[in-house]
């Protein structure tokens, strides 16, 4: 017998995951005024290097720990934040599967995933609300993560909270992160394609209307 | 799959050392009592410093046990997956015995969850 291939109809191209030379970002009006650098500016990403970096901590049940991205001495501090005003981290989290929540908070104590109801905010005291708005292995693994964060230099300090729940004495969690190191130069005077075309960053308020 | 080969004793002899971002999990043990002095119990322990947490701010190491056997004298057994499914350690895999006993020799299987 003798077949023919025929030529396929369509392919699918899937988009990389992550910020690539030559894509533009604006920063929205969103963005406090300590950002006046970057808040509604337009700029080119010039070069992107992808640093991965392997977070882990062994917490008994029951107990939380803070992780901050911020840069710093203190304990919790894990020093992930640029430091020059022309970089931006994208920066992709992931986790290995595990006994555990993660919470977010941006600036601390400020949780990024209240309803609006009274009361409704994550509670690790409550039996129902440590599972409100939390995020588990399962929603970005390790392998193929999820969760994506957009940090500048001087940005408020973003916390993750990692809980364990009870079932096990102990958990090791293990985060895993894609830094993906990008290099921006700004476009002063953008076109309309150019602002069409660039991926808008908004600050992390917008998710608390 | 790496192993280690170690033989009674009441210090704790390592299998695997603590890898940061894994977890050791025990694949296989078996343990040769065929010469040893007498009945020998056997243990897993799983050994680490717990991160500082906001709980517990100065946290200090830990051992607990996750596997606990009783290898007779004159025996000798074979554990594989299906019987230890599930021993895993999150700091360094050690092996414990109540008794030193050069003769009692265990060997054990083991792989980080990468």
């Amino acid at each position: 017998m003798l077949e023919l291939q025929l030529k396929p109809q369509f392919s699918v191209v899937i988009p990389p995951k992550t910020l690539q030379e030559g894509y533009l970002v604006t920063f929205s009006s969103d963005w406090p005024s300590t950002q006046e650098a970057i808040r509604e500016k337009t700029f080119r990403i010039d070069a992107v290097n992808q640093v991965p970096y392997d977070l882990s901590y062994t917490i008994p049940t029951g107990d939380y720990r803070d992780v901050d991205f911020a840069n710093g001495g203190g304990t919790f501090k894990e020093n992930i934040y640029p430091e020059n005003q022309t970089s931006l981290f994208e920066v992709l989290v992931g986790f290995k599967p595990g006994c555990f929540l993660s919470h977010w908070y941006i600036p601390a104590g400020k949780s990024v995933h209240n309803l609006e109801y009274a009361q409704m905010y994550p509670d690790l005291t409550s039996a129902k609300k440590k599972y409100l708005g939390a995020r588990t292995a399962k929603d970005s693994p390790y392998e193929d993560p999820r969760i994506k964060l957009y940090l500048v230099k001087d940005l408020a300090p973003l916390i993750m909270r990692l809980f364990v729940l009870p079932g096990v004495d102990y958990e090791k969690i293990v985060t895993g992160l894609i830094i993906n190191k990008c290099l921006m130069r700004e476009i002063v005077a953008p076109t309309d394609d150019q602002k069409l075309k660039a991926k808008v960053i908004r600050y992390y308020d917008y998710l608390r209307w | 799959m790496p192993s280690t080969v170690v033989t009674a004793d009441t210090t704790a002899q390592t299998i695997a050392a603590e890898k940061e971002n894994a977890a050791v999990l025990a694949e296989s043990i078996t343990i040769d009592n065929l010469l040893g002095g007498g009945d020998r119990v056997i243990q897993i322990q799983d050994i680490f410093t717990p991160a500082v947490t906001n709980g517990v701010p100065v946290p200090v190491e830990t051992t607990v046990s996750r596997f606990t056997y009783t290898a007779l004298a004159g025996d000798q057994i074979t554990l594989g997956q299906d019987e230890i499914k599930g021993v895993k350690c999150l700091g360094a895999m050690k092996v414990i015995s109540d008794v030193i006993d050069a003769s009692c020799i265990i060997t054990v299987g083991y792989k980080h969850d990468e």
